[in-house]
């Protein structure tokens, strides 16, 4: 059978600082038409590049191609030179491309129709008219309301899930055979990223165009592809349909990879099994398997021997490992729950839900309000507040972790702010210590800093780049005069550097020599210096890749078991945040719809809102998946300027009732510590 | 705990901080010109120094019956109209436009970046009135205040480098405001914050480090327009006196020679340009080889 693209050895390099490194060493993999492919893999793989030189789109004075084939509807399209005319009636032409960051991709200066009328009059050679119409046709298929008004609009005034669909829309405008999205929706919200990828699939059922998924996301892999190649420092380490992979998976990578992620269908107190130590350097020219020094299963033969070749395991289904895995050596489940360990930890569940409860209230928010002032005109006078916490309410006890979630524009990081006096609140009260200390004057606010502490989300930006690790890491120290002289100072900042599992040595070295996970580890180290009771977690794990998230997560749980910390634990992704909380808040909008201990939310969740955040989150596990009822939502998230009345959720709510519009529902007590506003609940 | 063994084991062998001073020399002296404008620099700074050891002759001595005599051995290039050495006075030249250029920069740098410093931390009130100071220094043309304050205090040096340097002072203040602006947004400051800094302390050890680069590039461009403008004031009479040798001065001075005796004023010029040129170029290659090298994302 010839299939529709079939890449065949395909060899990249890029020459940075001197350095060659060999991003694509190899890869082979094909697309047949209709089909739904994923390819798999973490930062650094080469999946992106892959796809980028097969239509010869990389940056060619770092970057070359240097071998393989690239055959296209049975031509080599590496036959033809990157500025070709060939090549360029392929890109968008036949092979159509969605991009990642959906901010930058569309041309800001443009309207919208005229962005997918150039492409069409290039390709097609329609004329203007024609296109036109093409165009309006276009943008209806992607689902944006109003095609025929929207299209003289411009991209900023589309919001990010929008605008992807647009580029969705271009990119389908020349009827392309081929569809490639490269991390297309990990930038956008978990119900947008729903609906995006629900478009994908009905284009493809209806146009039989064969659509390539480039992701990191398990979840969304098993529930949309029908295929599966998973890479490796610029391999294909396994490949195989996506249920042989997820139910034998048999290289220790996609291994570790399923362990490490968690899932919204685990037993609590699953432990994450991380893989040890780092993501790959890509000039290390050694023949081995790059996987070598982070695999539990490794043996004499893979010190010896070079890279191994894809294996055939089963069928279709290859994997490049000189180790016969066997599954009954892995003790993890896929379609099954072990039942044992399931009641074991329901057990402990309860006795730890009662200890919780009888503890006392560490933090409490009440009535926190935050506006932020809009200022318009030459004189910059005031026009508006934007009105982003409305109204919210929660507590925590001591030596819990509340989870709080939502999506962009929620609040969650406001809120995050509100309590560590990044802003001063509009109103309402943070009562911490026995004080509120949502008002206090800085000078006050200073001692009592010491006990709530912050994880910033960006491992990048939160540590100064001209600051030594062990320098960031002892501030605090220095700052609360916590340390009577240098010796002191010293071992306190040695001791710091091993309770997050790094190594007192490195102390002196900055921050760019560190990888993102060491980095979030030293900005847990700092945020640990003073001694805090609370620590609040602004998604500290979200720009980690995969295999190290699950690295942090083990550490804050160790963390708080061993120092008796409580943790705000702000987070987007529910499986995280279900696997880390004891209870779990959602928020939207500016205010918290649903409050309850994790068991009741993801097990019985009331609130509309909850029940389509979580039908959303897709569960790595293609057998679940199957099974699994969806709800998409209709719209987006609407702009905190124009405030829907009443419930805020309403338009976009499937049970929505007339009164809905019309009343504010409040936060009530449903049943023992679960709280809904909602008043088709109450 | 034997996560932590093996995480640190397996730490990358990358080379320690020196490796960011290696990298960026590496693409500060990369271009041939970089190279030129660094060695003209240090040429300048040397023949500064050592202008006593390196002058053949006395700068101020006149000997009228040697005046305006074409190069010879003697006088490498030649006498001027009081019979003065023109390459002794070039080279005693450059002590004073170095002198004029380090101290008008200083004076312009110093107060210009703590202004936007101050001005782009605090925001606000203090934040509006700095900016229209600034905004009224520049309303002034430097040459006018170098007129005012010549008038005023007397001519000489002095006031050429003090006019000078408050002329600097709102290109500082405006680029260190900016770059406050930015860093202010970044997690560490906010960081800096959480764990109780003093703003103080967060100005001093998290924002200024990390507004600098610009900053020095901006110095030694100014280095050469601080230069340049003293050539332009001693020009205009302003400046140094005589018999005090200032590049400006000679051009001035030669100017009516400039048939026979060209090099009186084509001499000073030249070095005047080569001099403003290298700056240029040293700026161009820092520039480069600070932005974005050493910023945190690698």
């Amino acid at each position: 059978m010839t299939h529709l693209l079939e890449v065949k050895n395909l060899k990249t390099q890029f020459k940075i600082d001197g350095k060659v490194m060999q991003v694509v060493n190899g890869v082979s993999y094909y697309i047949n038409e209709g089909e739904i492919v994923s390819v798999v893999g973490e930062s650094g793989c080469g999946k992106s590049v892959s796809q980028l030189s097969g239509v010869q789109l990389i940056p060619t004075p770092p970057g070359k191609i240097v071998g393989g084939e690239v055959i296209f509807e049975g031509v080599d399209l590496l036959k033809f030179k990157a500025d070709s005319e060939q090549m360029r009636d392929i890109r968008g032409g036949k092979i159509g491309f969605v991009f990642q960051e959906p901010m930058t991709s569309l041309n800001p200066v443009l309207t919208v129709g005229q962005q997918i009328v150039e492409s069409l009059i290039l390709h097609l050679r329609m004329t203007k008219a024609d296109a036109r119409i093409r165009a309006v046709e276009l943008i209806k298929m992607v689902g944006i309301p109003d095609a025929k008004q929207r299209i003289d609009d411009y991209p900023h005034q589309f919001s990010g899930g929008m605008r992807q669909r647009i580029m969705i829309a271009m990119a389908l405008s020349c009827n392309p055979k081929l569809l490639i999205a490269d991390e297309a929706t990990t930038a956008l919200d978990v119900t947008t990223q729903a609906q995006i990828l629900e478009v994908l699939k009905n284009i493809v059922a209806t146009t039989n165009t064969s659509l390539l998924i480039v992701t990191h996301n398990l979840g969304i892999v098993a529930r949309y592809a029908q295929r599966i190649y998973v890479m490796y420092a610029g391999r294909v380490v396994e490949s195989g349909t996506t249920k042989d992979i997820f139910s034998e998976p048999r290289h220790p990578y996609t291994i570790g990879l399923l362990k490490a992620v968690p899932r919204l269908d685990e037993p609590k107190g699953h432990k994450l099994v991380p893989i040890d130590g780092l993501p790959p350097d890509l000039a290390d020219k050694s023949p081995n398997c790059a996987f070598l020094p982070r695999c539990p299963y490794r043996t004499e033969k893979c010190l010896e021997d070079t890279w191994p070749e894809l294996k055939q395991v089963e069928g279709r289904h290859y994997a490049a490992c000189y180790v016969n895995i066997q599954r009954k050596r892995l003790n993890f489940y896929v379609g099954e729950v072990d039942k044992t360990k399931h009641a074991l930890s329901k057990t402990l569940d309860s006795i730890e839900q009662q200890a919780i409860s009888a503890r006392s209230k560490i933090l409490e928010v009440k009535n926190l309000k935050m506006n932020f002032p809009m200022y318009k005109g030459i004189l910059r006078s005031k026009v508006a507040d934007l009105k982003v916490i409305e109204d919210v309410n929660f507590e925590i006890n001591k030596g819990e972790t509340l989870g709080l979630v939502g999506e962009s524009g929620c609040g969650k990081t406001t809120v995050a702010r509100c309590i560590l006096r990044l802003y001063n609140p509009t109103e309402g009260q943070i009562i911490f210590a026995g004080q509120d200390i949502a008002q206090l004057p800085k000078n006050t606010l200073r001692p009592l800093r010491r006990k709530i502490q912050l994880i910033f989300q960006d491992p990048y930006s939160s540590l100064n780049p001209r600051q030594s690790a062990g320098s960031i890491v002892g501030e605090p120290l220095k700052i609360h005069n916590l340390a009577k002289n240098n010796i002191e100072y010293q071992e306190r900042v040695a001791e710091l550097f091993k309770m997050v599992g790094l190594d007192p040595s490195m102390k002196d070295r900055f921050p760019h020599e560190f990888s993102g996970g060491q980095r979030q580890r030293i900005g847990i180290a700092r945020a640990l210096a003073s001694d805090p009771s609370v620590i609040v977690c602004d998604e500290p794990i979200s720009a980690l890749d995969v295999s190290i998230q699950a690295q942090i997560i083990n550490l804050l749980e160790e963390l708080q078991d061993k120092l008796g910390l409580t943790y705000l634990f702000i987070a987007h992704d529910l499986s995280v945040v279900r696997h880390i909380s004891n209870r779990v808040a959602v928020m939207y909008l500016g205010r918290i719809v649903e409050i309850t201990d994790w068991k009741s939310l993801y097990e019985n969740p009331l609130h509309p809102y909850t029940k389509a955040l979580l039908s959303a989150v897709p569960i790595p596990d293609p057998f679940v998946e199957e099974q699994r009822d969806r709800i998409i939502l209709r719209g987006e998230v609407p702009s905190l300027l124009n405030r829907p009345s009443g419930c805020n959720f309403h338009p976009r709510c499937p049970v929505a009732k007339k009164e809905c519009s019309l009343n504010v529902p409040s936060l009530s007590e449903v049943s023992a510590g679960h709280k809904v506003a909602c008043l088709g609940v109450t | 705990m034997t996560t932590v063994t093996k995480q640190t084991n397996q730490f990358s062998s990358q080379a320690p901080s020196a490796s960011g001073l290696w990298r960026f020399l590496r693409v500060f002296l990369g271009r041939k010109v970089v190279i030129f404008g660094t060695v003209i620099i240090l040429g300048l700074i040397i023949t500064a120094i050592f202008a006593p050891q390196l002058a053949p002759h006395d700068p101020y001595q006149q000997n009228l019956r040697s005046a305006l005599q074409q190069p010879s051995e003697q006088h490498l290039l030649g006498t001027d109209q009081l019979g003065r050495d023109i390459l002794s006075r070039i080279i005693y030249g450059a002590r004073v436009s170095l002198t004029v250029g380090f101290v008008s920069v200083g004076i312009g740098s110093l107060l210009g970046m703590t202004l936007g410093l101050l001005s782009g931390f605090f925001g606000g009130f203090i934040d509006s009135l700095i900016m229209r100071l600034i905004d009224a220094i520049m309303a002034i043309p430097p040459l006018l205040l170098a007129l005012a304050l010549g008038a005023a205090m007397g001519g000489g040096l002095q006031n050429v480098m003090i006019s000078l340097g408050i002329a600097l002072i709102p290109g500082y203040a405006r680029l260190m405001r900016g770059q406050v602006l930015t860093v202010k947004q970044m997690d560490y400051v906010k960081a800096g914050e959480v764990i109780g800094s003093s703003d103080f302390r967060i100005m001093l050890r998290h924002i200024l480090p990390n507004c600098m680069s610009p900053l020095i590039v901006l110095v030694t461009l100014n280095l050469g327009v601080a230069i340049l403008a003293e050539a332009g004031l001693s020009f205009l009479g302003l400046g140094i006196s005589p018999p005090g040798a200032a590049w400006g001065a000679m051009v001035s001075d030669g100017y009516r020679y400039l048939l026979n005796n060209p090099l009186l004023s084509f001499a000073p010029g030249i070095c005047i340009m080569l001099v403003v040129l290298a700056f240029n170029l040293v700026g161009d290659g820092l520039r480069d080889a600070l932005d974005p090298r050493l910023r945190g994302t690698l």
